[in-house]
């Protein structure tokens, strides 16, 4: 090891450490998840999903069944370690607005739901700024960060977001190198 | 258990054998049919037909319940394999599990067991090397002198194009010489605003569009391509080429084509007496049984590391070390491109411009190093920039794109900035400790010694990926792009997927394993066409110059059958 991977693990720990990262979390987070659980979070994803990728004259996320899309994924694809970060966040998710407003996070009103949702969303921006690789490595991607991109992914690739919320080609025939962009022209779903 | 089967020898003969049905291997059943040989191929996977074995191939993106990531299972079963292949194409890749191979070093060894093998999956581009090339061992004295040189090669590069279907455009060079070109695909607009920038600022480069064995019209009762760039799940439009497509259908119509899958060839056997292979040693993975076939003639095309496998596996006592190894060159000399430097960008410009359809490839910026004596580099040969320009995407924005909501979405959903990705593909020296090797102390499911890879990249190498990514930032910068970012991605072995050289052609038997004509210099009638013959690997893409050896090799194998040298 190098000084400054060695520097890097020193902060790292400390950073973890002040996190209230306990040894109790860290032997619990190599045991499997259980899917049931997860799967009773789904009212909780498809909510913050359709915040993240609301409805407008497109569908939006709960439109697409992008719930499904993430909690599917996160169980077959994501290491065990990402699968309890993901279970955790949304535990502390649901902890924040009982501390904060007293209810759960579906009966708090928009704007409640606004606040908690960026809180996570900040969370998340500054442990990507402050702990980035070492933390991704660890432990996995953040919270917020993995939900974003799961609902991004889930949705892009559904028929109802490639289709209404993009643009979808089946079958192109012609490539067209260069043509003027349309008002109001949507990205291609797929390369 | 297995035994020997007492089937009659006769029915078990044939003029020819082509050991794997891959890119190669198509081409020599393919020739060795036409020239009226009674072919046998073999084939150690399962068939796999053209359109009707393609299951993924019309599927939209939401017909993957997980999208296009990988399950857990698939990663720990198949930790070389999941690297590239998706939901998508998944079905076009061996499991590491069931056929696994020993890493002295990391290396990733990509394989297809089935029939067409990697031609379904190939990245289709098609370069001829030239004179800089055949000559480069000779010059610098890496390796052995390639016995042929571009005039010998030169009408079957144009035989093979013309068969394939290649589309692309003519540019003149030396260093990268012209082929039989359908018309090419063309370049968007922030390819051509670079090509335009690298032509004004220096004489000596330029970008041209890929040549890519995708039909820009219908060719041989195939395409046109779709632009649907889902080649790897096998073209339901025959758009671009591959064993499946054309080869061995071809092959087939001749009446001569006996195809075999499930065959696993282990050996090939020698005759002491008449000094030459009889036939090869097969495992028939249904039944376990073990066969023997017999031929005039034996075409090696098991792609380069399976083919040293089987050469090492095939002992006697003419042959003690190896099949046709007095050389001791056999498994020796592994080369792999490296295609891990470069640079990306994005550009302000164009922003009222797009495009529509998915091309199936990029630019190519042909070798600019190195061309001339004295450059003085630091490292001999040469690269070349393989890249593309486009529009981001929600793919590209995902992680860039701060927040979420109403604002959010409009962004993720409407093109961002053009940006430019490209790539040095670059030549890997032939070193001998870089090897293929048996080891006989750890089995396979049908009792076969594991191959051991031993693969490093070298200072040459690394040398060229400096000037690689210091070259590709400045060509950006040139160009205008903001935010230029060079990279590194210090990729393992193997992962260009571009392996050859394990029995190189030379002049003299001592040092190389086979001539001019790809035969091998220790039995005659056997011939070696895939990756394996190459003395010296070039920058570019390899397989249209397998498939012109391989044509040639065939018209060569066959001649001397009829005149009876064989």
């Amino acid at each position: 090891m190098d000084r400054r991977t060695y520097l890097k693990g020193i902060f790292a720990a400390g950073v973890l450490g002040t996190a209230s990262f306990s040894l109790f979390k860290w032997f619990d987070l190599n045991k499997p998840i259980d899917a049931s659980a997860l799967w009773d979070k789904k009212a909780l994803i498809a909510e913050m999903a359709e915040m993240i990728i609301p409805r407008t004259d497109t569908p939006g996320a709960k439109d697409a069944n992008v719930h499904t899309y993430i909690i599917n994924v996160i169980l077959n694809c994501n290491p065990v370690r990402q699968q309890h970060k993901f279970y955790y966040g949304l535990e502390d998710l649901e902890k924040y607005a009982q501390d904060q407003y007293g209810k759960d996070f579906l009966k708090c009103d928009a704007s409640q739901k606004q606040s908690i949702l960026e809180h996570s969303a900040k969370n998340a921006e500054y442990s990507n700024r402050i702990l980035n690789k070492i933390n991704n490595k660890l432990l996995g991607q953040s919270f917020f960060s993995k939900l974003k991109s799961l609902t991004v992914e889930g949705y892009c690739l559904s028929m109802a977001g490639a289709t209404q919320g993009l643009a979808y080609d089946y079958i192109p025939g012609k490539f067209e190198a260069c043509i003027p962009l349309k008002p109001n022209q949507k990205s291609w779903a797929t390369k | 258990m297995i035994y020997i089967s007492d089937k009659s020898k006769k029915l078990d003969t044939y003029d020819a054998i082509v050991i794997g049905s891959g890119i190669s291997g198509g081409w020599a059943a393919m020739e060795l049919c036409k020239q009226g040989l009674k072919t046998l191929l073999l084939e150690r996977g399962r068939d796999v037909k053209h359109l009707q074995d393609y299951p993924t191939a019309n599927l939209n993106p939401w017909d993957f319940k997980l999208g296009f990531n990988n399950t857990l299972e698939d990663r720990q079963r198949d930790p070389v394999q999941s690297n590239a292949y998706t939901p998508a194409d998944k079905h076009f890749y061996v499991s590491d599990a069931d056929h696994p191979y020993i890493q002295e070093k990391p290396f990733d060894w990509y394989r297809g067991y089935h029939v067409g093998g990697r031609s379904l999956t190939w990245g289709r581009q098609c370069y001829r090397l030239s004179d800089l090339d055949f000559g480069a061992n000779l010059k610098d004295g890496n390796g052995v002198d390639w016995p042929i040189r571009y005039k010998d090669i030169d009408p079957w590069y144009a035989y093979a194009e013309k068969h394939i279907g290649v589309s692309g455009q003519k540019e003149n060079l030396s260093q990268l010489p012209d082929g039989e070109y359908l018309p090419p695909m063309e370049l968007n607009c922030i390819e051509r605003h670079l090509s335009e920038s690298i032509k004004k600022n220096d004489q000596h480069r330029l970008l041209t569009i890929a040549r890519v064995a995708n039909l820009t019209r219908g060719w041989d009762s195939r395409g046109p391509c779709q632009n649907r760039n889902l080649c790897s799940r096998g073209c339901p439009f025959g758009g671009y080429f591959s064993s499946n497509s054309s080869t061995i259908p071809a092959a087939m119509a001749t009446g001569n084509l006996v195809l075999r899958p499930f065959s696993i060839v282990t050996e090939i056997l020698y005759d002491e007496q008449k000094q030459k292979a009889k036939g090869v040693r097969v495992i028939d993975t249904i039944t376990s049984e073990v066969h023997e076939f017999y031929a005039k003639i034996v075409f090696v095309n098991a792609s380069t590391i399976a083919t040293a496998g089987i050469l090492l596996n095939s002992t006697s006592s003419r042959f003690p070390n190896g099949f046709g190894n007095g050389s001791d060159q056999v498994g020796h000399n592994l080369m792999d491109h490296h295609a891990s430097a470069g640079a990306s960008g994005a550009h302000d410009q164009f922003a009222d411009q797009y495009y529509k359809g998915r091309r199936p490839c990029g630019f190519l910026i042909p070798r600019y190093r190195n061309l001339h004596d004295h450059e003085n580099l630091g490292f001999t040969r040469g690269y070349n920039i393989q890249g593309h320009g486009e529009r981001q995407e929600w793919s590209d924005k995902v992680n860039g794109l701060a927040g979420f909501g109403k604002d959010f979405k409009a962004q993720l959903s409407t093109p961002g900035p053009w940006t430019v990705w490209m790539a040095g593909w670059g030549e890997c020296l032939p070193y001998y400790k870089n090897q293929v090797t048996l080891d006989h102390s750890q089995k396979d499911k049908w009792g076969q010694p594991l191959l051991k890879i031993d693969f490093a990249f070298e200072d040459n190498e690394k040398k060229m990926m400096d000037d690689i990514e210091a070259t590709c930032g400045e060509m950006l910068e040139k160009a205008g792009f903001r935010d230029v970012a060079t990279f590194n991605y210090h990729k393992r072995g193997g992962s260009t997927v571009h392996e050859m050289g394990t029995a190189r052609m030379g002049h003299d038997p001592r040092t190389s394993v086979l001539n001019q004509f790809n035969q091998m210099h220790e039995a005659k009638n056997v011939f070696i066409t895939d990756g394996s013959c190459m003395a010296s690997s070039a920058s570019q893409n390899p397989s249209l110059t397998y498939m012109a050896l391989t044509a040639r090799a065939s018209h060569f194998a066959a001649e001397e059958l009829k005149k009876g040298n064989l």
